[in-house]
This record gives C-alpha cells, structure tokens and sequence, in this order.
C-alpha cells in the first residue's frame, strides 16, 4: 500500500454487540479512520472506548462476511466486532 | 347454508331455533350468553361489542362447521351480537339439532367454547362507576382443562404428573395439530415426519423453555432433555413454564413434566446430568436433531465436536442482555462449525453469561423460540433454513446482522471431528485451577510471581497491594510465551473469572504451574 494510500482517511460504519456494544456506550458508530484492516482499526477505537477483550478473543465482520484481521478496509465497509457469546 | 352471522340487533331465539328445525332430529340444543351486572368483583352497567368482522365470520362459519363434522349433528348456528347491549340481552346464540340430545348438547359446547377463545371480538365493559375497560373474549372463557395446572404440585414426579392431568378429565381432549398441518408445507406427511423425529435439548432453560414448549406443542414424537441443574427462584422470569413452588426440583424432570402435560403423545427422555466429555457421545448419538440451549461455551464446544463427528445438525443460540445469536451447524463436515467461528481461546468467563450481565427474560424466549422454528424448518425440510451464518439480533433496536461464514482450514482439515475424538477420552481428574490465599503477601511467600490480567485502566483505578507484574489478559493469551513456564505464576483479575478462564486455557496449552487466585482483587479485599 502507497504511503498516500496510507494517510487517506476512509469513513466506515462500525457496529458493536454485546459486551462491546456496552463497553462503547453505543451500538454503532461512523468513524473516519487512517486504519488500513480491521486490527488496526480495533486498536484506534480503543484509545477511545474502554474495551477489555484482545482481538485473539473477538471476531470481525467486514460487510456481512467474517474477515481476516489483515482484510484491506475500503471506504464505505460496514465492519462488526463481534465479541462470544454464550448465555442461554 | 349460513352457519355464523353477526348482527348489530336484537337476537329472536324462538326465530333461530325454528330455522333449525328438521324432522330427522330428535334432540335440540340452545345455548344463550346474556349481559350479565357484574365482572371480577365490579358492577357493569352495559356493554359493547367490537368484532372484526370479516375474520370473526370466517372462523365462526369453520367452527360451526368443525362442531357438526365432529359430532355427526345435522344443523347448527351461531349469532353474536355487535353494538351496545343492556344488562339481560342476549350476547351470543348457538343452536345445534341432531338425532340424539347427546351429539346436541356436546356440539353446542363446543362451538360456544371456541367462539369464547377464537374469535375477534372484544368486549368493553362499561361500569356502574363510569368507568370502563376493554375485555378480551378469551377471558370468558373459563379454561377448565387447564384448571389442574394452576395448583402448585409439589411432586416432581412426571409420570404423576402426566397421569394426573389425564385422569381429571374423563375425555381427555386428544392433540390437534390442525393448525399447523393446514399450511402446505405441513400437512399430513410432515406431522408423521414430527412424529417420527427424534430431539435432543440441552439445556432446560432460558433457551430450552420455549424449545420445548414449541417442539412439544408441534407432536415432535421424542425429546430428549439434558440439565443437572435444579430450578431456582431466579431463574422464573425467564424460564417460564414453571412455577415457583417447584424451586429445588431438578430441571429435566419439571420440564419432562410440562411437556408430558402439554402433549401426552410425545415421549420424554430425562437426562439428570450435566454433558460431558464421558457421556455426550452416547446421549447425541440417540438423536437425530441437537438443540444447545446452553449457557457455557464449554459445552457448545463439546457439543458441536460431537455433533460433528456423529454427523447431526446442531442449532446453536446464545443470549447477552438484550440481544442474542443463531447459528446451525451442518452435520455434513462442509459447512461452518461453531469453531470456524470463533478463536480457539474463547473460553467461558472472558464475556458475562445470564448470571453475571443479566438477561431480560424474552431475550432467550425469542431466541429459544428461533431454534424451535429452525428445527421444524430442518425437520420439514422447508425452505430459508440458516446455513454458514450468524443470525445475530439486538432486541433494543431490531438490528439484525446475517454474517456469513465459510468452514476454516482447520476444520477443514478435520480439527472438530479430531477434537470430539480426543473428548472420548475421559479427562483424568483435574488439578486445581484455583487457589486462595489470606494475602497477596503470602501469596509472594509462597514462591509465586502474581500477574495481573487487568488492563490499565482498571489497574490505575486499583493498583494492586504488592508488587506484581501487569500483563493483560489479551497480552498473555496472544503470547502466553512472555510467562516463565518453569515457576509458579498466579493470575489474578478484578474478580476471578478472566483469571480462572487464562488457567484453563494455559493448562491446555502446557503450562502446568499457572494458578488462578480464587475471588480476584475483590476476594481479597473482602479480607482486608
């Protein structure tokens, strides 16, 4: 990836569930972000929402499909974290 | 010929009976509903009807009409009235002439006990106070079949309770499942289908309630139910088909009890035991269909290994507060498991289950309910059946998320099936994973290095008393390395859980000499 490709900021559509979604006080949020995948992407918003879980416990979604941690983000992506779940 | 018919007038009873007269009859029967003063304790002044009309017509013509199929009578009608009523008017007709009186009485009843539940008119009560309030119909009706079940029993024996409700009632009303085998994609051949299905329900709660409600209300021929739990009082607003008089019972058996009450035609299976690696390869092999209605990732884990390599279709559900998710895995090894889903270090205690975050009790009712509706789709082979997805609603907003899913490498590869295999093997008794200490000094004392899983901002909030090392939890389970795995190290957390669930995760990477302190922080300052 170019450098300029690099400091471009690119509006994506965040959703939260469960934990996480308590955690950011929100269910969904649009962030402009530099992120270039969704690992890094996890680690801007949790300079900002007080997230406990690592991404090794999580997973991520990018447009309704789940995605590697390393997937290019583009422009527009809808990107959910999704921490587990079990109560029953 | 016109069976039911609303009228916004003065009903003549000496009119309708006349148009029901036939000289193959000799037995006429009338039942008249009149306007009565009062209701639950408050004096009515008069009434008025509402019904919604085109549907009201409808179902009244097919209950008449169900009335004189299924007792063989000749004729039969039925009036009820729309509009103001005083106190004395006539609110509802029914007539029926047959040969005999018997067929007479017992169709009348009928049709007035339907019309009372089925139909779409609502009454509003106008009292003498001048106040006045809407009344559903179906509140008329006194339901004396269900009478029994109001009564707390305190015996937890099912086949008590299975033989009781039937023998109160000396024609027992039979199932019907007309209402579901009326749709095209039922019918006849898809009710032997139920018949014939064989369930497994893991978990007699939140999820397993309305589950089994659901199955059991559908003739689904045999259910099995896992749960070595005992109902508590706090688990009522969720798992609502007990009662509060049978806390202390075990689960499986009330629930047995319920399903048996429900549907006496479908055959209960009790498992009082929790699954395990020993006993779920026998019990899942039984069925043909697996239900997780549980709430441990343990278990799901074990489940879906198993459910793998025996092939069956597992529906998985798992609720958080408000919100919940769906997923089925295919017994075909092709399509996505629960462990191409999620990491390999999810582990129960990382993320709250109903007992630490809470739980609205609907929240596991709808899902509970989506897994039911799942498996008589599977059951049915209908269509729009979840494959490869994670249905996921949050209930505050009706957000939903389908994210689809492919099998990973790993399963791919056979990981799941090779995992159920190495669950056969029984566990050798556990070393503890937890220990507890009067102090964290002592805890130095004792030789161990006390790592703290906490992140910084709860640490800064908290410091620790005594020297410790910070390691957060996502640090260590991303690089488990960065612990000296030759001596004794002692996790430790806010509350015990994310430290208990790193323990058991080191322990199954090879790190013998972690220990989780019992209670975290918390226990510990309790102490202090």
């Amino acid at each position: 990836m170019s450098p300029e490709a690099n400091s471009i900021l690119r509006p994506v559509r965040v959703q939260y569930f469960a934990l996480l979604r308590e955690q950011a006080g929100r269910s969904d949020e649009a962030v402009d972000t530099r992120a270039r995948t969704p690992r890094e992407l996890y680690e801007e918003l949790r300079s900002r929402h007080p997230f406990t879980l690592g991404p090794d416990l999580l997973r991520v979604a990018v447009n309704s499909e789940f995605a590697a941690w390393e997937q290019p983000l583009r422009a527009g992506d809808t990107v959910i974290f999704l921490p587990p779940v079990a109560g029953g | 010929m016109e069976r039911f018919y609303l009228s916004d007038v003065p009903l003549e009873p000496t009119a309708l009976a006349r148009s029901l007269a036939n000289p193959a009859c000799g037995g006429y029967a009338a039942f008249e509903g009149w306007v009565r003063d009062h209701n639950e304790g408050r004096l009515v002044a008069r009434l008025e009807y509402e019904a919604y009309a085109e549907l009201a017509v409808r179902e009244g013509e097919r209950i008449v009409e169900e009335a004189i199929r299924r007792f063989g009578v000749a004729q039969a009608l039925c009036v009820h009235r729309t509009g103001n009523l005083a106190i004395g008017d006539l609110a509802v007709w029914v007539g029926v002439s047959a040969a005999h009186r018997d067929e007479a009485f017992r169709a009348c009843r009928a049709i007035i006990d339907e019309v009372k539940h089925r139909l779409p008119i609502w009454k509003k009560e106008h009292y003498r106070d001048g106040d006045s309030g809407w009344v559903n119909c179906e509140r008329c009706a006194a339901p004396a079949a269900h009478e029994h079940e109001r009564r707390p029993h305190r015996n937890h024996d099912h086949h008590h309770d299975h033989d009781h409700g039937a023998r109160e009632q000396p024609h027992a009303p039979r199932p019907d499942y007309s209402r579901q085998t009326i749709l095209a994609g039922v019918g006849e051949l898809g009710q032997r289908r139920l018949r014939s299905a064989s369930v497994l329900v893991v978990g007699a709660g939140g999820l397993g309630v309305p589950v089994l409600s659901y199955l059991a209300g559908a003739g689904v021929g045999t259910l099995g139910i896992v749960d070595g739990d005992r109902l508590e009082a706090s688990n009522l607003h969720r798992q609502t088909m007990y009662s509060i008089a049978d806390c202390g019972a075990s689960k499986a058996r009330l629930a047995a009890a319920r399903v048996q009450a429900l549907n006496p035609e479908v055959r209960t299976e009790v498992i009082v035991e929790q699954l395990t690696a020993a006993n779920a390869d026998a019990i899942v092999a039984r069925y043909e269909l697996i239900v997780d209605c549980t709430d441990n990732f343990s278990t799901k884990f074990l489940l879906n290994d198993v459910a793998q390599r025996h092939g069956r279709i597992l529906i998985l559900a798992s609720v958080y507060q408000y919100e919940g998710q769906l997923q089925v895995v295919r017994g075909d090894r092709r399509g996505a498991c629960l462990r191409c889903m999620w990491p390999e270090a999810t582990r129960d205690g990382l993320v709250g289950n109903c007992v630490q975050a809470g739980v609205l009790g609907p929240v596991p009712g709808v899902f509970g309910s989506l897994q039911a509706l799942e498996a008589l789709k599977i059951l049915l082979d209908l269509p729009g059946q979840l494959r490869d997805e994670l249905l996921i609603i949050d209930l505050t907003s009706f957000a939903t998320s389908r994210v689809r899913a492919q099998r990973n490498g790993a399963c791919a590869a056979g990981a799941c099936v090779r995992a159920a295999e190495n669950q056969g093997v029984p566990v050798a008794a556990d070393a503890p994973l937890e220990v507890d200490f009067d102090s964290l000094a002592a805890a130095l004392e004792a030789g161990y290095t006390i790592v703290d899983l906490r992140e910084p901002a709860e640490i800064a909030a908290q410091p620790a008393p005594v020297p410790v090392r910070e390691l957060p939890l996502s640090e260590l389970l991303r690089n488990p390395g960065a612990l000296d795995a030759a001596r004794p190290q002692l996790l430790m957390c806010a509350r015990g859980a994310r430290s208990l669930a790193a323990t058991q995760e080191l322990r199954s990477r090879g790190y013998a000499n972690v220990m989780s302190l019992r209670g975290g922080l918390l226990a510990q300052r309790a102490k202090t």
